[in-house]
């Protein structure tokens, strides 16, 4: 893995190599490979992996997915400007671990395996590594309300939500799988719920 | 020479400064943090996906920069507001904690505050005369009534009248009403417990901005809910949006940031204080204002500890404290008492709309009511009952078109409620001075000794075991609950330590926050407190500081101070 340092502005112009390729059932090594050659943070060989997770968790379907959304890129950034250096590792650690998986299995790197193959190896390890666990150590007051459960892998269910947080905060799903609207103008304490009614989206809690 | 000086810029010493500039005196306002601007200042304007770091402060900064402010509700899109406290130091003993959480800027704490804004009741002007813990109450409801609507036609309070003597109605905009998820949630509660009560919880937003509102360029709440990071509508009260600038249309306000007050200056001649020394936070240079009154609005730590560092031949012990009160009495509300529950029964083709800045609210009833199960005084909840939002299936397994598709429905109702408790008056929970630390402008570090003590502990279980009884008479189950009370601070809402009193010798200001022993001195921020109620403070501050400034005012103009 490479540490080079780069701004934001360079991480972001690296990931809209993304937007120029195309898929329907989740992105090509070939377009991993790509995409890492705009050599952010992680190595490229650790970008293309990030890059096949985000769009194995939330792959492009009749809307944009995790790569259209730039989420590889902004997680990388994540790594420089907000991870301290345990949780880089730990993360990195995790999909490090995931691409273990898909060697043991299937003899080649998780990037390289085919959408529906990343799927399949995916949801194995997703459902291992977010079975409850009991909680090791003690938590009181708010930090025993506010805490998820307690899970076999915290790594990856760190990593997932980073993911999945990143995928949801983008213009492109809360254009188009959530709404938000920055400005509501006006409470209206009773909407009835059509099937159209989406989840609204945001940065709040709950 | 000023007519007044005001020590601080935030809820009450904004208040403070624009009834004493309308009344016509000259007044400097000191404050201790760097300029903010209305509107400029403000992040409220970035999208979700402009806000650095997914809204998360970098996790090497918070370990260094706010290993204390961490433990509230800071941002990456409001990190700017929160002291550092590796560059702000104080002291607690080992093993008691005190989260002291601090935003030093134009406009103190008023910018970063909840907003929630109700009135103490006549049980609670009486509570320490009652049960005789703290000093009792110099004044009654009746007293400050009036300046509670003075305040609340000013600052806009959006609320429903309840007709609750434990929570007096106000002079109110409209609520921001209850959903139907909520609405369903209180006619279960009152059905299962007669005598409790669940209302919209009272706001200084403007749910409709009236003409003297926009005068002051204050407009209509937009339901954005991003009232943490300043509101360019400038729709919640603050300094910035309200005190400071009707304070300034006046023409006789003067405002210094930067700097930072050492102590007052007592002339022992008349007993009265003749100024104010401050040190420049970024020169360190020194200065001294004069003026012919002081009103000290520094926040209840800040406050103690100008008075404990203004020691004299006069005053051995520290300004105004010959009853040896000065520092002692400190409060904090019971706090992070929280349950959460899902109501599976909630309506199920019922929304809504917009981001209300507020929720709902659970007047107290315990000691109201119904009995306190060995315990004095009371709580209240504040919480919400709400779709759950698409966040909550993160945890869970499932990757792929399938979690996209779950995320994108709505989720089912989930209520959360938070108790928010009285700490009893206690001398012991204390701000004293260290006598061998002192910060980089030379300032005796403050030392905070406090800590829950039985009542409160007994008031704790009480809290979560009312909570989960009220989610579970919804017809709900609780997904999570607390275990026991924040760290002391954390409710930020410090009170106590000049209390009000009717005797000078167990009390530090009279029935008009006039110091007993320094008669043109006055208080009117939490440290004036006699007793903490279980309301959100801030609106009887402000009530206490119009008032105090009307009679500061009055007696300066009959020449008796």
């Amino acid at each position: 893995m490479t540490t080079t340092s780069m701004d934001r502005r360079s991480l972001l112009e690296g990931a809209l190599l993304l937007l120029g390729v195309t898929a329907t059932a989740g992105f090509t090594p070939e377009a991993f490979a790509k995409a890492a050659s705009a050599r952010p943070s992680l190595g490229a060989p650790e970008f293309a992996l990030l890059s096949a997770v985000a769009d194995t968790i939330i792959p492009k379907t009749e809307t944009p997915g995790a790569v259209d959304a730039k989420v590889p890129a902004k997680f990388d950034a994540l790594l420089v400007n907000w991870a301290a250096p345990k949780r880089r590792t730990e993360l990195v650690g995790a999909l490090t671990a995931i691409d273990r998986v898909a060697r043991d299995k299937e003899g080649q790197p998780f990037a390289a395996l085919s959408p529906e193959k990343r799927k399949e190896l995916l949801i194995a390890h997703d459902a291992a590594s977010l079975k409850p666990v009991p909680r090791a150590e003690k938590l009181t007051g708010m930090r025993a309300m506010m805490a998820g459960p307690s899970v076999a892998d915290p790594a990856y269910a760190k990593l997932k939500e980073l993911i999945v947080v990143l995928y949801y905060y983008s213009e492109e799903a809360l254009t188009t799988e959530l709404t938000y609207e920055h400005s509501p103008g006006d409470w209206t304490p009773s909407v009835k719920v059509t099937p159209e009614t989406r989840a609204t989206g945001g940065l709040g809690m709950f | 020479m000023f007519d007044a000086i005001v020590v601080g810029s935030g809820m009450s010493g904004g208040m403070s400064a624009k009834e004493l500039c309308e009344r016509g005196l000259k007044v400097l306002v000191i404050e201790r943090g760097r300029k903010l601007v209305h509107g400029e200042s403000y992040t409220d304007n970035l999208q979700p996906w402009e806000v650095p770091n997914a809204g998360m402060v970098p996790e090497e900064d918070l370990a260094r920069h706010y290993k204390i402010q961490g433990e509230s509700f800071i941002t990456a899109a409001t990190q700017q507001y929160w002291v550092k406290d590796d560059e702000n130091p104080y002291i607690t003993p080992e093993g008691k904690p005190f989260d002291w959480i601090r935003g030093y800027h134009l406009g103190g704490r008023s910018i970063m505050w909840g907003r929630q804004s109700y009135r103490l009741s006549a049980q609670d002007f009486e509570a320490n005369a009652k049960d005789g813990h703290g000093s009792d109450w110099p004044i009654r409801y009746d007293d400050l009534a009036p300046w509670y609507s003075h305040v609340e036609k000013f600052i806009g309070v959006a609320g429903s009248k309840e007709g609750l003597p434990q929570l007096p109605d106000g002079d109110f905009l409209p609520a921001f009403a209850l959903n139907d998820g909520e609405l369903q949630f209180k006619a279960a509660i009152e059905k299962a417990f007669p005598g409790r009560k669940v209302i919209p919880g009272r706001t200084a937003n403007l749910s409709q901005a009236q003409p003297h509102h926009e005068e002051l360029g204050r407009m209509t709440c937009q339901a954005r809910s991003l009232c943490d990071r300043g509101c360019t509508y400038g729709a919640y009260h603050s300094s910035l949006s309200s005190t400071l600038p009707a304070a300034d249309r006046t023409g006789n306000l003067t405002i210094v940031t930067d700097a930072i007050v050492h102590s007052l200056v007592h002339d022992p001649k008349t007993g009265k204080v003749s100024g104010v020394r401050v040190i420049d936070s970024n020169t360190k240079a020194r200065k001294t204002y004069e003026a012919k009154i002081v009103f000290l609005n520094a926040s209840t730590i800040g406050t103690a500890q100008i008075l404990l560092n203004s020691k004299s031949e006069a005053m051995p012990r520290g300004l105004a404290n010959s009853s040896d009160m000065v520092g002692r009495n400190l409060m904090d509300h019971l706090f992070a008492l929280s349950v959460a529950g899902l109501l599976p029964n909630g309506p199920k083709d019922s929304f809504y709309h917009g981001r209300r800045p507020t929720g709902l609210y659970i007047p107290r009833f315990r000691n109201v009511t119904e009995p306190g199960e060995g315990f004095l005084r009371g709580f209240g909840y504040q919480g919400g009952v709400s779709r759950m939002s698409w966040r909550a299936g993160i945890g869970q397994p499932g990757i792929g078109a399938e979690l996209k598709a779950r995320t994108r429905k709505l989720g089912p109702w989930f209520t959360y409620i938070s108790g928010f408790g009285e700490m009893l008056p206690n001398p012991e929970n204390r701000v004293t001075l260290s006598t061998t630390q002192v910060d980089k402008w030379g300032i005796p570090l403050v030392e905070v000794n406090c800590v829950h003590g039985p009542n409160e502990q007994k008031m704790a279980k009480q809290i979560l075991d009312d909570g989960k009884a009220m989610i579970q008479a919804a017809g709900g189950f609780v997904v999570s609950t607390a275990t026991e009370p924040g760290t002391p601070g954390l409710g930020i809402h410090e009170m106590g330590t000049a209390c009000m009193g009717k005797d000078p010798k167990t009390s530090v200001l009279n029935k008009f926050n006039q110091a007993h022993d320094v008669k043109n001195l006055f208080i009117t921020d939490g440290a004036a407190m006699a007793s903490s109620g279980c309301q959100n403070p801030s609106l009887t501050y402000m009530a206490l500081s119009a008032r105090a400034a009307h009679h500061a005012v009055e007696f300066l103009r009959e020449g008796t101070i």
